[in-house]
């Protein structure tokens, strides 16, 4: 296959007085796909554009399968891309747009029409071919555009929230056939997106990014279930934050001890980030730590939605079996079932 | 609901029969009264003797091409200073939009007489009373109106985005221009176009303040010694006008259309 390893080192960018990128480090191997995650503003579609070309960063290298590419042309870098907004030539047909970047390359006529009826069928729009961008639902555009992104048989495909503009069924439907043919052509692939379900669901690696800084990149799992810094641990899924008493190196969350994960030797009020799921309720006689409000099936699994006697709002994710006797008014109380936690100060 | 659709039916037949009594009652009595010629005994003739003696004019061929020259000298101008430079606008410096747009309304709000001193001045001596003076100030004379067809051509279209997916494509600028950004602008460009020719063809205040002796000021010098034979030349020019923009605007939708073409 065509795709190589990506490395972007210590990339820096300011726009006047705002820092996009700070001395950004990234590596993505050859076939694999990478998730940059994050608030709007955070510098991830900077450093895509970087990588494209379309943007020049202020300090750092962009090297491709290990050549320097930094000062290079965005037309020469041989990168597909696919954009947030509709980005299709509107003078040209779904089949012309694919053709685009194979004309460029002067490949001929009938060849270049092959190959994009080809990619056309592999987002499933062989029969829509003729049709202008136009006469196409936003689903078929972004499709259109991925099979024109790919038709250049690029050493790195960027995508840039292509999702975003879309429905959600229409969403989950194309994330997961980018997902599937990006593997089949072992396409090297950068995904920048804000939305952390999309990146967890088909990344490889996923980065979390902050104030242009890469917070914590990993696979989704350890992303989720060992978070770097309370960043992390709040952008990615939902978080608890469960008022305590720090001491030292533990901390009192429901007359329970537990280990901190982040201590800085600070004693006192602190919020610990605690997961839904790893928060147990069990049904008490006379007064509970808490008191359920609500209690809503999801099937699986249902949530349980306690009130702290100040007011915090706690949620928590249980089995469905193990939840059908707690109801809304109940007093209860709340076990940890995990050993260590992250801490915030409040 | 059925209601006002029988009023609104209505009212645009009415609204396009009131229209067109305003643009062709003028033009209709224009044409009748430019075929009139009267007889030895003083009789009231229709014939097309005003347009034998128009073309027996030396001086008709000689003003109409020079104004022609102009329009297109002026159509020319517009291609290669405010197209681009709308395209630049959208392209690179969007902050400045709003400010261009105020700018571009200048010239409908500046008296013809200051605009000329005002424009004049401005040139270079080298440029002053050259046959390019008058196109480029034509060029201004239709800036408000070319720049609002530009500019809303290209609202419609992320030009930005789609030219960065060309070049990502692997089109160079040049390529970019011309496969992407000159066909999505060729609706927008051929109105500007028009624009900018009926406009040159037919403007009289500036070139005769500036004493240029065009088409139109001719003809009414025409008019102080045979007025029938003026609005003769009215007619013919407006008719001339008109069939240029119809037939020009005709082959450009004829390319839209194949544009828009399905299976």
């Amino acid at each position: 296959m065509k795709s190589g390893t990506l490395e972007l080192e210590g990339i820096s960018r300011r726009f006047g007085q705002t820092v996009a990128l700070d001395n950004l480090n990234l590596t993505i191997g050859a076939g694999e796909l990478v998730a940059l995650l994050g608030p709007s503003g955070c510098g991830k579609t900077t450093a895509l554009r970087i990588v494209a070309g379309l943007e020049r960063s202020d300090a750092g290298t962009v090297a491709l399968k290990g050549r320097d590419v930094t000062n290079l042309s965005a037309h020469l870098r041989n990168m597909g891309m696919v954009f947030q907004s509709y980005s299709l030539f509107p003078n040209l047909s779904a089949v012309e747009n694919v053709e685009f970047g194979l004309k460029m390359r002067k490949v001929e006529r009938a060849s270049r029409r092959k190959t994009a009826l080809e990619l056309l069928e592999l987002v499933g729009l062989d029969t829509q071919s003729r049709r202008f961008p136009h006469q196409l639902s936003g689903g078929q555009q972004q499709r259109v555009a991925l099979a024109r992104a790919l038709a250049i048989q690029p050493e790195v495909l960027l995508l840039d929230e292509p999702l975003s503009a879309l429905d959600a069924q229409v969403r989950t439907n194309l994330r997961e056939e980018i997902r599937r043919l990006q593997i089949s052509l072992g396409t090297t692939t950068l995904f920048v997106t804000h939305d952390q379900e999309e990146a967890m669901a088909i990344s490889d690696r996923v980065g979390v990014m902050s104030n242009g800084r890469l917070e914590q990149i990993d696979i989704p799992d350890i992303l989720y279930n060992n978070p770097a810094s309370t960043f992390v641990a709040n952008f990615v899924g939902t978080m608890n934050h469960i008022p305590a008493i720090a001491s030292e190196d533990a901390v009192d969350i429901f007359g329970k001890k537990i280990r901190i994960k982040n201590p800085d030797g600070k004693i006192g009020k602190v919020s610990a980030l605690v997961r839904p799921e790893s928060i147990e309720v069990s049904r008490v006689q006379g007064n509970g730590q808490a008191k359920i409000v609500t209690r809503s099936f999801l099937g699986a699994s249902s949530q349980i939605v306690c009130q702290l006697p100040d007011g915090v709002i706690i949620q928590a994710l249980m089995p469905s079996h193990a939840s059908g006797e707690l109801h809304p008014g109940e007093e209860v109380n709340l076990n940890i079932s995990i050993h260590e936690v992250l801490i915030s100060h409040v | 609901m059925a209601a006002m659709r029988s009023r609104f039916s209505f009212a645009l037949p009415l609204t396009l029969a009131v229209a067109s009594l305003f643009i062709f009652l003028p033009f209709g009595s224009s044409a009748e009264f430019s075929f009139r010629s009267y007889s030895q005994d003083g009789k009231l003739m229709h014939s097309f003797a005003p347009y034998r003696w128009i073309v027996e004019q030396p001086e008709f061929l000689s003003h109409l091409l020079l104004s022609l020259k102009i329009a297109l000298f002026a159509v020319i101008f517009t291609a290669i200073l405010v197209v681009p430079s709308v395209a630049w606008l959208h392209l690179k410096a969007q902050l400045f939009r709003p400010l261009v747009e105020l700018i571009t309304l200048l010239p409908l709000v500046i008296p013809v007489v200051a605009l000329s001193i005002g424009v004049q001045t401005a040139f270079p001596d080298w440029l002053q009373s050259t046959e390019y003076e008058l196109p480029l100030m034509y060029v201004i004379l239709a800036l408000p109106f070319t720049f609002r067809i530009l500019d809303n051509g290209l609202q419609a279209i992320p030009l930005k985005t789609i030219s960065e997916a060309a070049r990502g494509l692997g089109a160079n600028w040049f390529a970019t221009i011309f496969y992407v950004i000159a066909p999505v602008m060729r609706r927008a460009v051929a109105g500007a176009f028009f624009l900018t020719f009926a406009l040159s063809l037919g403007e009289f205040t500036l070139t005769s303040l500036l004493h240029w002796d065009t088409f139109p000021t001719w003809v009414t010098s025409v008019s102080q010694q045979n007025i029938i034979g003026a609005i003769a030349l009215s007619v013919f020019s407006l008719t001339f006008a008109f069939l240029v923009v119809f037939f020009a605007g005709l082959s450009s939708s004829r390319s839209k259309k194949r544009m828009d073409a399905t299976e």
